[in-house]
Formats: C-alpha cells, structure tokens, sequence
C-alpha cells in the first residue's frame, strides 16, 4: 500500500465522481451547449459579427455559474449523511481527496468547459455565415477576456469549495451570503483603515494634490491588496477546506 | 488489531452515549455486539471506523488512530451501516467505482455473493428494496476482505431465507486473519455465528468475553426444582429458563437472549460468578 | 441446521458426523467435508466447527491429513458404533427403565412389542 501522496488514487476518485455525477453533468452540459448556441445567434442578430470579448462573456455567463454549481454537486455525497460513510471510509489520504475535488471542479472542467464552448461557438459562427452573412471572428482562447474569466474563476472557486465542504443544506445560498457578510466586512475594514490612516492627513479627493496622493496610493497599494486577496481567496480558502474536510464525520 | 481505551462519546448537548470503553477486538473472531436500542452500538462501529471521532481516549487499528483516516489503515475496515443509501447506478457500476480502492477486493467473490442473493450485476441500485441494497452492501463488504469487517444489525430487513444465506456466507468469510464484529438486537439470527460477546449497557461495557469462557462458567436450562441457591439469573416465571453456576453439570448451548437478559438486570451477579470460577 | 437449545453446538455438530457415520454415507477412509464447508453447511461459526472436529480427532474417529483434508479413519465406524451404543445404553436406556416403572410396563410387554416392530419391518 502506498502510503504517501498517491496520484493513481486522486486519479480513481476523478473517475468515481465524474460516473457518480454522470447524469447531472450531461444534462447541465446539454443545457450550457444550447443556451451558448443561442446567446451567440442573438448576439449575431444585432451586429453581424462575434467579436473575441463578445464570445467570452457569453462564455463568462456560463463558465463561472456552472463551475461554481458542479463545485457544489462534487460535495453533494460528501453532506448526505446517508451516502457520505462510503466515500469517507474509502482509504484514501485528506489531500488526496481534497486536490482530486479540486481538480475536477477547476481544471478539468475548465478544460472540457472551454473546448465544448469553443466548438459551440465555431458552429454558431458558421450557422451566422451562412444565415446572416455574419463576418468571420476566429474564437482564440490565446485572448486576455478568457484568462481573465480564468482567474476570476480560480479565485472564487475556492470560496465556494469551502461552502460546498461546510454547509448541509441550503449550500450554495447560505455561501453566497457568507460572502456577502464577508465582502461587507472588508468594505468596512478598509474604511476604518482609510480613516485611521488619513484623518490627521486631512486629505480629500476633491484637493488638487489629494487627487495626486489618492492615485499614487492606489497603484502602490493595488499590487499589494491584490495579493492579499489573491492568498486569502486561493491557498488559504484551499487549506480551510482541508482543514474541514479533515474534521468531517459523517 | 483494534483497541479502544478510555473511549468517551457524545453527540453535541446530549449526554454521553459512550463513556469510558475499553475494547480489544482480535483476528479470528466474530464479535458479537449487543445493546438495547440507542445504547450507542451504531456510534460505536461508527468510531471504530473513523466516521466518528471520540471526545477523548482513543481507538487505534495497528496502533494508529483511525479518526486520522489514513489510507493504509482504512484500506484494512470496510463498514455496513444500518441504514444508508446508495447512489442510482447499476451494480456493476457501483463495484468499479469503489473495489479499485481496496487492494484485496475480490471480483469473483462480489459477484458469487450477488448471485447467491439473487441479484444480478446489471441491476439497477436504486430500483431495489432495501433489504435488497443491503445484500449488495454486505457482498461488497465480504468482497473487500478487509481485516476489520464491521456491520450493524445486517440482518435487519432481510427476509427468513436471506437470513440463513447470510449465516452461511459469514460462517465461510471468516478466517484467522479477519475480525467480524456484528451489532444485533435480534441474536436468535446470529447466535450460531459469533464467539464473543460485548454487550453494552447505560453507556458502558457491561460484558465483554469470549462464549468459551461463558460456557465454562454459566449452566443454562430450565429452573430447577431442587438447589435454587445455584440460580443465577431466572426469568420470572418458576420451570422458566435460568442461568446457573456451571459447577459440574454438563456444558449447554449458551442462551444469549437470556444472558443479554441477566447481563442487563443482574450484570454485577453474572460477572461476579464467571470471575470467581475463572479464578478459582 | 436447527439447533436444540440445550445441547453445545459443537456437540450437535458432532451428532450430525455420527449419524453420517453410522449409515455409512461417510465411509471409512473417505474424505469428509472440510472445516469451512462444514461451518457453511451448519451455519456456525468456523471455530466451533473445528472444536467439533478436535473432539472427533481425539476420539480418533477422523484424522487430518494435512494440506489435503479430513478422513473417516479406518476404524471410524466401529469407535462411533461403541460411543453410540455406549450413549444408548447410559442415557437412553434408564430413561426407559424409570418411565417402565412408572407406568407399569413389564419387560414381557416390552419384548414382544419389540418382536411385533422387527416382524413389521419384514
């Protein structure tokens, strides 16, 4: 038995969730493929043409609502307290089971997400061609409003991992309100920080030279709080859900 | 191989279920685990297991605590709860998605016990009855020969002819390298398959001994007219079953239902008498 | 295998070798069932099968060959013969001899109860 980090078994917890959620995923699949179908259509209608960043928020609607509801099906037998004794006596490592979630609910399904969209959308293109004469738009992921969509996803995703991993019922609401509270925290942290830090300065936006602090403040401390944030909503959410997933009993 | 020390459970702003439990459970044996309804049997396979973690003491299998749920230790438990469900695939499905976990996993063993239950691979899970999902669950469990086999109440919702299917296929499961520990309340199913006995009682052990030991000690049939002063426990009734010290009669067949009986109205008499017999 | 409340199983498990024995669907020096199949065909634990095989291997009614099996030793037949008649003869026989008394049955009766019975089954 192999006792440390072992990629043949995240490999068959893959399969036995993606056989587990079959059914699931080829409707919400057949769904996504049409609605992109549709959206790209309308979208030709009016201009006769799918631009790049046209095609990507179509793909946006799609791609984070979707990947943020398989991430909550992936924990469905997790929180069933009736199915959950099979998949948590199975022996296989924490880690194992946490990246095996994480993979499949980030970067395989970004993977066959963007390949099936992309194909969608080729065909779209070619049904505008022929339809309404629309102008030919080659869709490349190679474009900044795809990785961009990328990166919102693989920041909140972990969020939602940590939503789907701790709350029973209700999931994805009672998430989206803790995000809420949390974003509200923030706001008002940042505030009593901006106060604090400024009160004695006296600066207003509405000086001439408190315009100029307020733009230099902003690229210098940009960088910084995005870090923060990238760290606080990527490995720190991840290792949350360890954590859970480590005290989780059935 | 599994051993529990100073185990104390509770389920959040209840009283305790489990207090202080000291349990060895060793291979070549089919435990037979005993308690009235909610005297936390289940809890207690639930935490040999590691679905459960204790508040404290421990249980460790190969000295490892098994709440820590590491591969190498639960590749050796595999557990049959007594009221689950399983996902809506076909059996067959259900076997591959979950064997390849399991290093010692037998496929021709899966699929002789499905036929012996009457069961085909390519039914569909959840078109069963219970009863039925239950023999999948139990084949699948035989299947994996895990070291550690833990069920609770099995032969609940099986019908009478399951019941003896079942017998035979635990009488042939078991051998010197595995431990079986079976929770019941209905022991007239089982009482031919195990050969230790834990009872649990108010949260605690109130017994824990091998039938061999009981055997040795304990005389049990119907009340006799003459030396009542030998009665150990009787049920009410005078020429009603009764337990006595064993002495120099003949051995008899143990009478779990009776012994479960006398363990929880006159536990403290029955110990005390194998005890000192075993001592003396 | 329906078990007798008052007798051990494994004792019960020994019965059920005798009477095999005895009508000779188990030959001597024939192979008998293993441990595991016998537990199986009974219903019991396999450790209380092996105690009924240890009590027969002490009487020297079975013996193991090992790594092939259990087999009716050659003089199998005629140890259960002398346990059995044995158990007839301590157990059976003063049960009939008390209920005789008690119900006043002479041995002449007896007898030729006895001869009617042997003369039926011709």
């Amino acid at each position: 038995m192999h006792k440390g980090f072992s990629f043949n078994r995240v490999y068959k917890l893959i399969k036995r969730d993606l056989v587990l959620l079959r059914g699931a995923l080829t409707t919400s699949v057949l769904v996504a493929v049409v609605l992109l179908f549709l959206f790209s259509i309308f979208n030709m209608i009016w201009d006769q043409q799918l631009s790049t960043s046209e095609f990507f928020g179509i793909f946006g609607i799609f791609y984070i609502p979707l990947g943020l509801l398989f991430t909550f099906a992936l924990f469905r037998e997790f929180n069933d307290s009736k199915k959950n004794h099979m998949y948590l006596i199975l022996p296989v490592s924490i880690p194992e089971r946490l990246f095996a979630k994480w993979l499949t609910s980030t970067l395989i399904y970004t993977f066959v997400f963007s390949v099936i969209a992309v194909l969608v959308g080729m065909f779209a293109m070619i049904v505008g061609i022929i339809v309404f004469g629309a102008d030919f738009t080659p869709i490349s992921l190679v474009s900044v409003s795809y990785w961009d969509l990328l990166k919102t996803y693989f920041l909140v995703q972990p969020v939602f991992l940590v939503g789907a991993i701790t709350f029973k019922r209700n999931r994805v609401g009672k998430t989206i309100l803790s995000l809420g509270v949390l974003v509200l925290c923030f706001a008002l942290l940042h505030f009593i920080l901006y106060a604090l830090f400024n009160y004695s300065l006296g600066v207003f936006e509405t000086d001439g030279l408190g315009s100029v602090a307020f733009d230099k403040a902003g690229s210098d401390f940009s960088s910084l709080g995005k870090w923060f944030y990238v760290i606080l909503l990527g490995p720190v959410m991840l290792a949350v859900a360890y954590f859970k997933m480590t005290e989780k009993e059935v | 191989m599994l051993s529990i020390k100073k185990l104390h459970f509770a389920y959040s702003n209840s009283p305790a279920v489990l207090s202080n439990i000291n349990l060895n459970f060793s291979t070549g044996n089919i435990y037979g685990l005993f308690g009235k309804n909610g005297e936390g049997k289940s809890t207690l396979l639930k935490l040999m297991a590691g679905l459960l973690f204790p508040m404290t003491g421990s249980c460790n299998l190969h000295g490892e605590p098994t709440k820590k749920r590491q591969p190498h230790i639960l590749k050796d438990v595999f557990l049959v709860p007594e009221d689950f469900e399983l996902p809506s695939l076909r059996i067959g499905q259900f076997e591959k998605i979950n064997s390849s976990f399991y290093p010692s996993f037998s496929k021709t063993q899966f699929y002789d016990l499905l036929e012996e239950f009457g069961l085909s691979p390519s039914n569909t899970i959840s078109k069963l009855s219970f009863g039925q999902k239950k023999k999948v669950l139990i084949a699948f469990g035989i299947a994996t020969n895990t070291p550690l086999l833990l069920m609770d109440e099995p032969t609940n919702g099986l019908d009478i002819p399951s019941k003896s299917q079942f017998r035979k296929v635990m009488a042939s499961a078991v051998d010197q390298g595995k431990c079986i520990v079976i929770s019941t309340h209905q022991v007239r199913d089982l009482h031919s398959l195990i050969n230790h006995v834990v009872i649990l009682d108010d949260s605690k052990v109130c017994m824990d001994l091998p039938l061999e030991t009981i055997s040795e000690n304990l005389w049990f049939g119907m009340t006799p007219k003459k030396n009542l002063e030998d009665v150990i426990y009787t049920e009410s009734t005078l020429g009603g079953r009764a337990i006595l010290a064993r002495g120099e009669r003949d051995e008899t067949e143990i009478d779990l239902e009776l012994l479960f009986n006398g363990v929880i109205e006159a536990g403290v008499k029955i110990t005390e008498s194998i005890n000192s017999e075993t001592h003396a | 295998m329906d078990f007798d409340n008052s007798k051990p199983i494994y004792l019960q498990i020994v019965d059920f070798f005798y009477e095999n024995i005895l009508t000779k669907t188990w030959q001597e020096g024939e192979r008998i069932p293993s441990v595991r199949e016998v537990a199986m065909m009974v219903e019991v634990n396999p450790n209380t099968a092996i105690r009924a095989f240890n009590h027969l291997q002490d009487l020297e009614v079975i013996y193991n060959k090992r790594g092939i099996g259990y087999f009716v030793s050659d003089t199998g037949y005629s140890k259960v013969l002398e346990v059995k008649r044995k158990e007839f003869k301590e157990q059976d026989l003063p049960d009939v001899f008390k209920k005789m008394k008690l119900l006043d049955v002479t041995f002449e009766e007896v007898k030729s109860a006895y001869n009617q019975h042997q003369n039926e089954k011709k």
